[in-house]
């Protein structure tokens, strides 16, 4: 942009209108690919080629020559070596992939994941060997470390200082696991990377292996992603027998073990003190840190941890280097986050963004806004632990800061859309429910506190609130996020305390009112029959309950006082005849 | 590392040593922070988060007893905030806990009844659904209690991490978290050893012993029945804490005389039958010492640990000796010897012990332990069991005129009052089992080395040449790791004794709950019980126990010689694999 | 304490040169490939991840696997792939020709999978109103 890309952008346009090509040629402004030093760039398919250090006369000239004639001009190609290239080089014309940019996700969707020659082909194993042949494992550490990679788990913790600390750690024994125990309801960003590419996390975590001296590997994933864990066997089975896992891997002196652990499913399995509680064979429980894994984890071993983006990230920053890695991104938070985009928006799905990507971009561009003209209401980041923000912050950049400040979390990385049909104490409900039933029960304030919050917010959608509720959950929520011994009761919360904060009135016309405006609570609405009722019957037929009476022909009533608010009739009536009031 | 880190507590600075935990330093400088899941001899669990303390420069609250002290840390204990996020998880607590103070036994000895006054909880405001469980009342000696459970998990630690013995877990998730044996299987079939340590570190009522008082009340109103008892060493060491005395006061003689009072028509001393065992079981190491049977010999004398031989170590049941427990011989010898002299029809007597132990009250219903096709012990209460009935009868137990034990069964050595701590019987066994060997009398009796509350105790003893090693432990999971090291090396020891609960019975599953200022278990009031019956030890004119001449005269008159066949009828016993065999937890306390 | 691996692995001899070794291995796993067929001038790819096989992925792949076994289908590489992300458009088929763009197909089922055998991979024709856009 900086460098006069909406300019060119407009030059473009310019020239397209002149030529009567503008129904025929699409132009998709991308996000940063990463290539500041090149200039403006551009990518022209057919043919996605990729064309760098444009200036003004060019734009014509690539009108010209490409579009009409279908020659591209070599002058100005340029060829980038980067692993995320060919991603966009094959998916870089379709509107949704235009605005994404895939490093961890690269190889996703395009390589057959079950076999180790596709990833061989696109440079696999190449930041391993590089890793090995030329680099010190504190070689490896510092260009972690200034590529400014942080913890895609959620806490956003700067890996190059985590693996440091490990790798400071003087112990003849340490381990490297990859936390890949997915639990946020609707997040399939992890299951998503290891099915489409599990060797890039297997390279990832050999990396970590070679630079924190660690020469155990321990995959921790949920036995509930079967096709994933097929896939990481099979990969591990073909890596070993290229020499790539095992003992001289690559001929050289470095020896690492692979071994898959599968979770039973539990939510807080997922918090790094549990997880290695669980592969101990003890109940998945957080204990206090200090002491942190890298200093004391499995078996009391420095351990190494990090979730699956992580790892699939490390091999790019090592093939491409740390410094073209930290040009992508904000000040702070470099790179790529992906994201599990859901709820009601046109275009659900997996993609990966650079950091800094607003809000507004990922929902609209990338999503493409909210199906069947209804209006934004608010955007729910970080999985059942994020906070829900309202349509003023859509501008809002994604990355940890900003995130952060505006109420909600990065989290893993799940991103759900609400629009107006959603209300948003039932939306609160929905999370904390998840959450008080996922608590592991150690700590009182998560597994007493949340169960009491999840009890007010049911009274109050059942239209049973009390003046002083709203209260009691700040209070509640404030103690529960600053007492909780890990970070799910810490962020527990988040749902209902971002909901008052943003739509406190929602929340007041429950308890006062007795109105849900989004016509959502159960208790709080009816169903009415209103004069375009032809008294066909149909209603009538399906109720459960017997509570609709009419003639044939004749508009039907409901019996308020008995109707369970089920909403059949509603879904049965063909005649819009029914109204939630 | 630095020695010492500067710290600020409330707007005060302090030096303190490096290397602590916030609330350790915070204690030293005078401050209590409120506590609960935390005791010094477990592994620091931060769950209750009740010690919560602010930070400066920390975005949430930190749990003091797992946190580090570092150099420049500003810390505030009290302000508002913290004032009322503590009181809010006390709240919480309290909120889903049966409020049956009343009606509960812990009533005014309940953890979270304190802490609940001392955060000024006065209305309440986040009432909601409570949790609703049976009792499991499948244990003879424990029950569990789980609606009163708050989750601390010292339980789950002490039996995990002490005792060695992981009956206990944590089962489900969130609110409907809850303490339970493995499956859910009813305690009594569990894996537990019954030795009551739970009991002991639970800050309410969810573990408590298995309460028999009530149809002891209804027994000593019979008056078909002789009523006779008979109380084991440590009781009278503890008991006179439960009426608010310093803990190490020798109370035997009030013990009798309250005894009396309560209806009871003879008062006997368990510790008779200490010196029986010894008379027994120092025989049996000499014939083992002999070459005949299997060395080393381990002691029989506890129940916890007879129940975790036979659960976890049935692979030692041939090194055990065959002794009966002190308890099981004195009731024999009451339905026997006694009432045959007495001219009492047995079936008449009605024997009750009382114990420091819960595991006591397994053993007395082991069908090895019955005469004549009843019970030998036919009712066992705690020591916590008796000062309540003392109570609940209404006698002035702190002002009464001691009275003796009745004749014969009351008279014991200064090696039987010894039995009471760890070390206890090994000392007293080596007093006689040496002068039995030799001929000659040990002088110098008093064996430091297997004295204090270590973990294992060695010490080795020149008997007329032979260099005879002997062990002790204290605490299962020492008693674990004991027997470890006899897998590996089988010929290191001799003679082993151990006692299931840490410090022996003087640290006993039915030993008084800790008064206001103490915490379960403290090392210094363990000292004080054991002070005490040392000193009966060394207060005594007979030291050791074939001095006894009521145990000499029970010999001449009745059993004929230690060892012999009616020694083998009434005083010996054979132990059994039980099933499920446990497994000892990978996570004792080094 | 055991020497770190890293260590021996600078002092104690020469290693391989794992760069040189990988890069073998990368030409080997592309000659592979195209003995596998990669050269053929039609390349169909079909999304097989969870959710693609949850969508019906299975029974598409079946569709193309016979008309390549056995239904006369010739000069056709046949490949799986992970997930694109587009979780609202699965299964999703990816149709690649030589010297033409290639074309996503989105929610295909077998009837689908079929017609685009018999209208795209065998007489050329791109079926426009199934394509990503």
């Amino acid at each position: 942009m900086q460098q006069g890309m909406r300019h060119l952008s407009t030059l473009l346009d310019e020239q397209l209108e002149r030529h009567g090509l503008k129904d025929r040629v699409k132009i998709n402004v991308s996000g940063c690919l990463g290539m500041c030093h090149k200039g403006p760039i551009m990518v022209v398919n057919p043919g996605y080629t990729l064309y760098g250090g444009l200036e003004e006369p060019d734009v014509a000239q690539i009108v010209r020559e490409h579009l009409i004639q279908g020659r591209p001009i070599a002058r100005l190609v340029i060829e980038e070596d980067h692993l995320f290239n060919r991603f966009f080089r094959i998916f870089g014309d379709v509107n949704f992939f235009g605005k994404q940019m895939r490093i961890a996700l690269r190889n996703c969707g395009i390589i057959d994941p079950e076999n180790i020659d596709d990833y061989l082909a696109l440079r696999g194993y190449e930041a391993l060997a590089k890793a090995l042949t030329d680099m010190t494992p504190q070689q490896v550490i510092d260009e972690l470390k200034t590529s400014g990679l942080r913890g895609r788990g959620g806490a956003g913790f700067p890996t190059g200082l985590k693996w440091q600390i490990t790798a400071d750690q003087v112990s003849g024994e340490k381990y490297v696991i990859c936390n890949a125990d997915e639990g946020d309801p609707g997040a399939f960003m992890d299951r998503s990377a290891i099915e489409g590419d599990p060797h890039t996390v297997l390279e990832g975590m050999m990396i970590g292996g070679y630079a924190v001296g660690a020469a155990q590997g321990i995959v921790y994933i949920r036995a509930e992603y079967p096709l994933a864990i097929e896939r990481l066997e099979r990969a591990m089975a073909q890596a070993r027998d290229h020499g790539l896992l095992g003992d001289h891997i690559l001929g050289t002196d470095f020896c690492f073990e692979l071994e898959i652990r599968l979770g039973a499913g539990a939510f807080v399995c997922g918090e790094e003190t549990a997880l290695i509680q669980s592969i101990e064979g003890a109940r998945g429980m957080p204990r206090p840190r200090p002491p942190y894994p890298s200093v004391s984890g499995l078996f009391g071993k420095p351990t190494l941890i990090n979730n699956v983006e992580t790892w699939a990230n490390i091999p790019v920053v090592i093939v491409d280097g740390g410094q073209w890695f930290s040009s992508i991104g904000t000040e702070k938070s470099q790179g790529t986050k992906v994201f599990a985009l859901a709820g009601k928006v046109v275009n659900t799905g997996l993609i990966e963004v650079p950091m800094g990507t607003t809000l507004r971009e990922i929902i609209y561009d990338i999503g493409g806004g909210i199906p069947h003209g209804k209006a934004f209401k608010a955007v729910q980041t970080g999985g059942p632990s994020g906070g829900c923000l309202p349509a003023d912050y859509l501008d809002t950049p994604v990355d940890y800061e900003s995130l952060a400040q505006a109420g909600s979390i990065m989290g893993s990385g799940g991103m759900i859309v609400i629009d107006e049909d959603s209300c948003m104490v039932d939306i609160a409900k929905f999370f904390l429910e998840f959450t008080q039933s996922e608590s592991c029960g150690k700590c009182t304030p998560c597994r007493e506190g949340t169960k009491r919050m999840f009890e007010i917010l049911t009274r109050i959608s059942d239209g049973r609130g009390q003046a002083g509720d709203i209260e009691k959950l700040e209070r509640l929520g404030d103690m529960i996020k600053k007492s909780s011994l890990c970070g799910l009761g810490q962020s527990a919360p988040n749902p209902v305390l971002s909901t008052i904060k943003n739509f406190r009135e929602e929340y007041e016309e429950h308890i006062r009112d007795h109105t849900c405006r989004a016509k959502v609570c159960p208790s709080l609405i009816a169903y009415a029959i209103n004069d375009a009722c032809v008294g066909c019957g149909a209603c009538k037929r399906g109720c459960p309950v017997n509570v609709i009476s009419g003639r044939t022909k004749q508009k039907h009533t409901i019996d308020q006082t008995q109707c369970v608010r089920c909403g059949l009739c509603l879904a049965t009536c063909k005649y819009d005849a029914i109204d939630k009031v | 590392m630095k020695e010492t880190v500067n710290i600020t507590i409330n707007g005060k600075a302090y030096e303190v040593q490096a290397g602590q935990t916030l609330m350790q330093a915070a204690d030293v400088c005078g401050y209590h922070i409120p506590r609960l899941c935390y005791h010094p001899d477990l592994s620091i669990e931060g769950a209750c988060r009740v010690c919560i303390v602010e930070v400066a420069g920390m975005k949430n609250y930190v749990a003091s007893c797992a946190y580090p002290v570092t150099e420049g840390m500003v810390v505030t204990t009290n302000s508002t905030a913290i004032r009322r996020a503590r009181r809010d998880i006390v709240e919480l607590l309290v909120d889903n806990h049966p409020q049956d103070c009343h009606t509960c036994e812990r009533d005014s000895n309940c953890e979270l009844q304190r802490l609940a006054f001392a955060m000024g909880i006065r209305k309440r405001h986040f009432e909601g659904e409570r949790k609703t469980f049976e009792q499991d009342l499948s244990s003879p000696s424990v029950v569990r209690d789980p609606e009163k459970c708050i989750l601390c998990g010292r339980c789950v630690r002490m039996c995990e991490e002490i005792q060695g013995i992981h009956a206990l877990g944590y089962a489900n998730r969130g609110f409907n978290t809850v303490v339970m044996p493995a499956y859910n299987m009813p305690f009594g079939e569990s894996v537990c050893s019954q030795c009551g340590q739970c009991i002991n570190v639970c800050p309410t009522a969810a573990f408590t012993e298995h309460n028999d008082t009530q149809a002891l009340f209804e027994t000593l109103n019979d008056p078909a029945l002789i009523k006779v008892v008979h109380i084991a060493p440590a009781v009278r060491a503890a008991i006179g804490e439960s009426f608010g005395l310093e803990p190490g006061q020798n109370m035997e003689h009030q013990t009798a005389a309250a005894l009396r009072r309560l209806g009871f028509d003879y008062v006997f001393d368990t510790q008779f039958a200490a010196d029986l065992t010894i008379m027994e079981e120092g025989s049996e190491f000499l014939e083992r010492l002999q070459g005949r049977g299997k060395l080393p010999m381990i002691t029989s004398c506890c129940p916890g640990w007879i129940n975790a031989l036979e659960t976890f170590h049935p692979d030692f049941m041939d090194h055990v000796s065959s002794c009966k427990s002190p308890m099981s011989m004195m009731s024999n010898v009451i339905k026997t010897h006694f009432a045959e002299k007495a001219d009492i029809d047995p079936a008449r007597l009605f024997v009750v012990s009382v114990m420091p132990c819960t595991a006591k009250k397994s053993e007395a219903v082991r069908p090895e332990h019955t005469l004549h096709g009843r019970r030998s012990t036919d009712l066992v209460i705690t020591t916590r069991e008796l000062a309540w009935m003392i109570k609940s009868a209404g006698i002035d137990f702190i002002h009464l005129e001691g009275e003796p034990f009745d004749k014969p069964l009351g008279l014991s050595s200064g090696a039987a009052p010894i039995f009471g701590v760890t070390g206890g019987v090994m000392e007293a066994a080596v007093r006689t089992a040496y002068e039995l060997y030799t001929g000659e009398t040990l002088i110098d009796i008093e064996l430091e080395a297997i004295r204090g509350f270590k973990g294992i105790k060695e010490a080795s003893l020149n008997i007329d040449g032979i260099t005879v090693n002997v062990a002790v432990a204290h605490g299962l999971g020492n008693g674990a790791r004991l027997l470890d090291i006899l897998r590996k090396a089988p010929d290191r020891y001799h003679f082993v004794e151990i006692m299931a609960c840490p410090g022996g019975c003087v640290g006993g599953g039915g030993q008084p709950y800790p008064t206001v200022n103490s915490i379960p278990l403290d090392e210094g009031c363990l000292q004080q019980r054991a002070d005490a019956l040392y000193g009966m030890d060394r207060g005594n004119t007979i030291r050791r126990s074939h001095d006894n001449p009521e145990v000499q005269r029970l010999y001449k008159e009745c059993l004929g010689r230690p060892l012999g066949e009616k020694s083998h009828e009434l005083l010996h016993t054979r132990y059994a694999q039980k099933s499920p065999q446990g497994i000892v937890s990978r996570k004792l306390t080094q | 304490m055991a020497i770190p691996f890293y260590l021996r692995l600078k002092q104690e001899r020469d290693v391989a040169n794992a760069l040189e070794v990988i890069r073998k291995k990368r030409a080997e796993a592309v000659g592979r490939i195209v003995s596998k067929g990669f050269l053929s001038s039609k390349r169909v790819y079909v999304g097989m991840a969870t959710c693609e096989m949850a969508a019906g992925s299975k029974a598409v792949m079946t569709v193309f696997r016979e008309a390549v076994t056995r239904g006369g289908l010739t000069d056709v590489f046949l490949s799986q792939k992970g997930c694109a992300g587009r979780c609202n458009l699965e299964p999703t088929v990816e149709v690649v020709e030589v010297g033409k763009l290639p074309v996503r197909y989105g929610k295909i089922d077998p009837a689908r999978a079929q017609e685009i055998v018999d209208r795209h991979l065998k007489n050329g024709q791109v079926i426009s109103e199934w394509v990503i856009d």
